[in-house]
């Protein structure tokens, strides 16, 4: 897992710029217009991008044509399908306090509002 | 909300054989949010917990198991903190949203994670549960939660024998 990944996608030029990728190879006026960034800015973002692996650029006579490659994004999908899992096994002890709080004929009080002055 | 936060939704849902007012217990009562919450190895102890909309809800999220008092020691992390949240959305029976300040995360800025759960009635006394995450993506976090807990998952696959992730 490279936290780059998320150090890069931190920041919402550079989002913008991925989401105006999304229908594919884009040269540089089109991510301009699409992702509504600052001319300026464009080329450092892209550049970020490009040296974290979140796209690729070939040359196409006088442009330069970006497109977005496929591995970060799924070693994201792979974070989320771990962050998914650790909710899977919290709902797993959920589930197992809900039976348990099921065969307790006794059920705790509806508490309206505990404060503990303990610091 | 930081601004540099990269937020993307989970979605999970569960159907259990409950009333919809056992699981809303279960997220809005002393002995019901101590009996469950919390990643595996750790446990909570709930010392405020206001159940209607705006209310506060703080506990100690301590960890409990060896191996989560290691991951902890490991981090350089406390294995005791305070945690603070608030319902800031309170519709018994129907719908809450838990919104945790989550403000331990050394070297990363203070942020909210929103946790909105549904519950819903279901043929045969059943009931269903849709929860929905928002985790933050942040670099810090991230590093925290992935080398914490790979380790223990790897132990709770082999423990259950999963080798795939589980639908």
């Amino acid at each position: 897992m490279h936290t780059d990944i998320f150090e890069t996608l931190a920041d919402p030029t550079r989002r913008r710029i991925v989401a105006a990728l999304i229908s594919g190879e884009r040269p540089v006026g089109d991510i301009v217009r699409d992702a509504g960034v600052h001319q300026s800015g464009v080329s450092r973002h892209l550049r970020l991008l490009h040296e974290a692996g979140f796209v690729s650029v070939r040359p196409d006579g006088q442009r330069r044509l970006y497109a977005l490659r496929p591995e970060p994004f799924r070693e994201l999908e792979a974070w989320l399908a771990l962050y998914r899992r650790l909710w899977e096994f919290r709902l797993d002890r959920f589930g197992v306090a809900l039976e348990q709080a099921q065969r307790n004929p006794n059920p705790p009080p509806d508490n309206t509002d505990i404060k503990d002055p303990t610091p | 909300m930081t601004e540099t936060a990269v937020q993307a939704a989970i979605v999970i849902e569960r159907t259990y054989r409950a009333t919809p007012e056992e699981l809303w217990a279960l997220w809005t009562t002393k002995a019901g949010f101590e009996s469950w919450w919390g990643p595996e190895g750790f446990r909570v102890e709930v010392h405020a917990l206001e159940p209607r909309e705006g209310g506060v809800l703080e506990y100690d999220m301590i960890a409990d198991a060896p191996e989560a008092i290691a991951a902890m020691k490991e981090m350089g992390q406390p294995i005791s903190h305070g945690t603070r949240g608030t319902y800031s959305e309170f519709r018994p029976h129907q719908r809450l949203k838990l919104v945790h300040t989550i403000d331990f995360v050394p070297n990363s800025p203070v942020y909210d994670s929103v946790i909105e759960v549904g519950f819903a009635p279901v043929a045969d006394g059943h009931a269903r549960m849709i929860v929905t995450l928002h985790p933050h993506l942040d670099p810090h976090w991230t590093k925290m939660s992935v080398e914490g807990f790979t380790s223990q998952l790897a132990k709770l696959d082999r423990r259950f024998g999963w080798t795939e992730q589980r639908s």
